[in-house]
């Protein structure tokens, strides 16, 4: 393949978040090195405020409908790559945000943490872009990269070294996993960009994109490729726990729709299957594994694990409203599991550990905390009205409009069995005693954090509709797939199937 | 002069969200006295605007009355739509009504965290009032799910049982067992008129909303699908026998406010009368349906009545008993025709005043004796006589005596289960004659006979709090029983709508689809 790079200026325009966040990554490591007396908040502030100006630029691009292809087609930005992107910069910031207060834990390297915080941002922002096997490789890499240094970020913790190393050798394992199906693909098809694939199913092919689906999830932590996960959860440092629990997944969702639903789009009923099935596994291994938990990381990581077969409902659905739901339900939990682990973090400051009975009483010693994780529990378990409850709904409708009754009632199952061990945690933080009745208090910071989650949490449940149009605008260009719909079938298929 | 000042007054969202700002407002104060003057105010208020309410309802209609509408979801097809017709607007008044002798109740008998407790209970009467009131099917499931998380707090933190923690959590996961069945179905109402709607060209694609549903017509096999996905969230929550065993164990455990509230305020089978009959009407009359849900209900008859013989705990007793009249009612309904019905929504009223009173007995009974042990009691009659005297009054008429208000639904169900199919109503009938056992064999040896050991020598009989319940409680029965033709006026109306729903069913608007199709 020959490759002429011929880039206008306006061309380049289109990576204008990519480049300000660059250079402002270049600026932060710079300020950290130049003046090192300078209170790593400071950085922190500093981070946050390029974040904001590439959140900035992106708010721009979606209001003002900018899209276009960069290198030939690897990277295009199209209001779905859009919306990815704010996803992630908005969860980045958050996540700054929340460790501002955690990274005094730290002996050494404060400053390069904002800095490999950023650099994933970076590199999950291209995959939220990327169109072809190259740059997906390339991205996907580069995000985790930063990904590996951040889990064992807490060096005299042995749990934290342990999950580090766990974390990396099953990323490299799935990074090598990833390059062998391309190399697949790419041999069979001899294209690399999704759109120009035109497939057949030959078993060079079907390996290959089945162990490219395998490498995707591992990074969005879907059964059976989950076993990194209560691990490295659990170990890692607590804000970048909650950093991996949500910007990955969204990375990992925009290039699983692209995969899905251009390069394999001829192919729906085959993938349907492998979708129902790791989405009924992920949700029941999960929801049931949840209960016997005594660590709240662990809780959230297996809650985590289940929330991604959710999402997957609303992918083996295979139709635009699917792909509607699905961004809508991770914007709902973006703001419902950033929360509860910014509860969390608040906590473990305060009370210095992570088991589920240390939240005993939490009710009466921080009322506010206690509130605020009722709510992102709830909306997480799909209570009414909150915002859980309209994405799990959303997800729904696509998927019984598809006639997926199986896979509905295992879904629905699981939300019973998932409400149990929310209303455990429930029960311990308003109903048992607590064991010190000392009140709980929470850094200025923190408390951003837990109002941001709340207002996402109760808005987007109370008044979704601003949010449906942005996600219905964002994959228009799923509008005219060759997917049946719901017209050519008048009536619904009976149950089963 | 009132009507114009009323014209475009929302009085239904007032109603819905008055109590729920009263909780916010609840948590300002410190005082424990206060919180519970403010609450009393806040219920009176409410009952106020439900009379209001009432006495604004045009009887003998079938119109959704004092309707609001605002598109909430348009994407989804989901609208913030409230309204009541003869079906709900008894249950607007009714829930106001045990608001306010909850509140009453608890004036004394709750001791400790007064506030969080009013607050809940104010929740609670929001999300019930919101399952009365709603018309959407989606803001109808709100209110459903979100009544589950003040019941829950309430039996958990304000329950005398040890099991009280299992007891709470039981609940919540039976009922939400039961409602996200019900929500599949509801999904499926709504992809259904999303077809239709599809064929038809109109504008709105997906709609929620009970009274666009219902002009689209949905084929026999999906209404049976769906039929039995919604019975499931309407079974587990009302309960109906086999799915009952959640309400013994809360109503035991939990605080008397609460078993008002569960017991009081029949949700699960206004649910079959507001959605599963009027949207499924063919499912509904299909036989398998029938002779299924109506054997259903009398097993509960025979079976909670057969259960409550041999309770000695006046509360486990209760529970039993409300089993068995949810299955009368149960078979009320799926009589189909005009008597069942109305026997059956009046019944559901009556029990909001015979069996809750009874539960506010067994309250009083608690705080004089520590127990609703059978063991405690005992000739009580001439220590506690205004106690004896309501407690025979109200359980009277929760078994159906003459004069009293259950004789009036129960006549009417039993007519109409006879005009169904014969053995209907004679299976029903022997539930009846236990209904009159079970009672007056515990009255007996609870409050006649010679005096229990257990008994108190000093024991003082009801006070000023307790006596307004009793007696505003004893006034309804007695005026619903002597006199209901108001009450029955003002259903008449639904009532007939929903007998000729059910005559015509879906069937002509199903022969424009077929048609479509054939096309």
């Amino acid at each position: 393949m020959t490759f002429t790079l011929t880039l206008s200026f306006a061309d380049l325009l289109l990576l204008l978040p990519e480049i300000v966040l660059t250079c402002w990554l270049c600026l932060v490591v710079i300020v950290d090195f130049a003046f090192p007396r300078l209170p790593k908040e400071q950085l922190a502030i500093l981070s946050i405020t390029g974040l904001l100006a590439t959140l900035g630029c992106l708010v721009w691009f979606d209001v003002t409908h900018v899209s276009g292809a960069l290198f030939g087609n690897m990277f295009v930005l199209d209001r779905m790559a859009i919306f990815f992107k704010i996803f992630i910069v908005g969860s980045t910031a958050l996540v700054i945000l929340a460790s501002i207060q955690y990274v005094e834990r730290f002996r050494f390297f404060r400053g390069e943490y904002y800095v490999l915080v950023v650099m994933s941002a970076l590199g999950m922002m291209f995959m939220s872009s990327a169109n072809d096997l190259l740059s997906l490789f390339v991205s996907l890499e580069f995000s985790t990269l930063g990904f590996y240094i951040l889990v064992g970020y807490l060096r005299e913790d042995l749990a934290s070294n342990e999950a580090g190393l766990k974390f990396f050798i099953l990323g490299v394992f799935a990074a090598g996993l990833l390059a062998y199906g391309i190399s697949l693909v790419y041999g069979e098809t001899g294209k690399l960009v999704f759109s120009d694939m035109n497939l057949s199913a030959t078993p060079g092919a079907i390996i290959g994109f089945l162990l490219i689906f395998a490498a995707l999830g591992f990074k969005i932590g879907a059964v059976p490729f989950h076993s990194w996960i209560p691990d490295t959860y659990h170990g890692a440092p607590t804000p970048v726990t909650a950093y991996l629990s949500i910007a990955p997944k969204g990375a990992a969702f925009a290039i699983l729709l692209r995969i899905f639903f251009v390069a394999l789009a001829s192919f729906k009923p085959m993938w349907v299957i492998l979708l129902v099935a790791v989405s009924i596994l992920s949700m029941t291994y999960a929801n049931i594994v949840a209960i016997a938990q005594r660590n709240i990381k662990r809780l959230l990581a297996y809650s985590g694990i289940a929330q991604v077969g959710n999402v997957l409902i609303g992918l083996a659905a295979g139709t635009k409203m699917g792909n509607d739901a699905i961004m809508f339900y991770l914007l709902a939990y973006l703001f419902a599991n950033l929360g509860a682990f910014a509860v969390v973090i608040a906590v473990s400051h305060a009370i210095g550990s992570d088991d589920i009975d240390d939240y005993n009483g939490l009710g009466r010693r921080s009322p506010f905390l206690a509130f605020s994780m009722l709510v992102f529990l709830l909306s997480l378990a799909g209570v009414p009205p909150l915002a859980g409850f309209i994405g799990k709904l959303y997800i729904f409708i696509a998927a019984i409009k598809e006639g997926l009754y199986t896979l509905i009632t295992v879904g629905l199952i699981n939300i019973v069995i998932s409400m149990y061990y929310y209303m455990i945690v429930v029960k311990k933080m308003y109903i048992n005693e607590p064991t010190n009745p000392s009140p709980v208090t929470i850094s200025g910071p923190m408390k951003a954090v837990v109002y941001v989650g709340l207002a996402g949490t109760l808005v987007i449940g109370i008044y979704p509709q601003p949010f449906i149009d942005w996600v219905v605008g964002a994959t228009l260009m799923f509008s005219n797939l060759p997917v049946p719909s719901a017209i050519v079938t008048p009536s619904l298929p009976p149950f089963g199937g | 002069m009132l009507e114009e000042l009323t014209a475009g007054f929302p009085v239904l969202s007032c109603i819905l969200f008055l109590p729920v700002l009263g909780a916010i407002v609840l948590w300002l104060f410190e005082d424990e006295d206060m919180v519970r003057t403010s609450a009393l105010a806040i219920t009176l208020l409410e009952l106020a605007l439900s009379v209001f309410v009432l006495l604004r309802f045009v009887p003998e209609s079938a119109a959704m009355q004092f309707a609001e509408r605002v598109r909430w979801i348009p994407a989804l097809g989901i609208s913030y739509h409230l309204g009541v017709d003869g079906i709900s607007v008894l249950f607007v008044g009714l829930t106001a009504f045990l608001s306010v002798l909850v509140v009453i109740y608890s004036w004394d008998t709750i001791r400790h965290q007064v506030k969080l407790y009013m607050m809940c209970l104010l929740a609670l009467e929001t999300t019930t009032m919101g399952v009365f009131v709603s018309l959407d099917l989606i803001l109808f499931f709100v209110f459903w799910e979100l009544m589950l998380i003040p019941s829950y707090f309430l039996i958990k933190l304000w329950g005398g049982g040890a099991e009280r923690h299992s007891a709470a959590l039981k609940f919540v996961l039976y009922t939400l067992l039961g409602s996200v069945f019900m929500l599949v179905g509801i999904a499926l109402l709504n992809i259904n008129f999303h077809q239709w709607a599809s064929l038809h060209h109109t504008d709105q694609s997906y709609s929620f909303d009970l009274l666009e549903l219902l002009s689209a017509p949905i084929p026999m096999d999906q209404q049976i699908l769906i039929f039995w996905l919604m019975f499931m969230g309407f079974a587990f929550k009302a309960p109906i026998f086999p799915f009952h065993t959640w309400l013994p164990d809360a109503l035991m455990e939990g605080p008397i406010g609460m078993a008002v509230v569960l017991a009081g305020l029949k949700l699960g089978t206004f649910g079959f009368m507001r959605f599963s009959l009027p949207l499924l009407p063919d499912a509904s009359q299909s036989d398998t349906v029938v002779i299924v849900v109506v054997v259903l209900g009398l097993c509960a008859i025979l079976y909670g009545a057969w259960m409550a013989l041999v309770q000695p705990d006046f509360r486990r007793l209760l529970a039993y008993s409300s089993v068995s009249h949810l299955g009368f009612i149960v078979v009320g309904l799926f009589s189909l025709n005009y008597q069942g019905l109305q026997g059956s929504l009046l019944t559901m009223i009556n029990l909001g005043f015979s069996t809750a009173g009874l539960f506010f007995i067994a309250g009083f009974l608690y705080s004089r004796q520590q127990s609703t042990q059978l063991s405690a009691f005992g000739g009580m009659a001439k220590q506690v006589p205004l106690l004896a005297t309501f407690f025979l009054i109200i359980g009277l008429a929760s078994i159906g005596l003459p004069g009293t208000n259950g004789f009036v639904g129960e006549f009417l169900i039993l007519l109409g289960a006879f005009k169904a199919k014969w053995w209907f109503g004679a299976v029903a009938v022997l539930g009846v004659i236990f209904g009159a056992a079970y009672f007056l064999w515990y009255y007996e040896r609870a409050m006649l006979g010679p005096v229990g050991k257990a008994v108190k020598q000093t024991m003082s009989d009801l006070q000023l709090r307790e006596i307004v319940i009793a007696v505003s409680l004893s006034v309804m029965i007695l005026w619903i029983g002597l006199y209901p033709s108001p009450f029955l006026r003002i259903m008449n109306g639904s009532v007939q709508a929903l007998v000729d729903r059910l005559n015509h069913g879906t069937v002509a608007a199903l022969g424009s689809s077929t048609a479509e199709k054939g096309r």
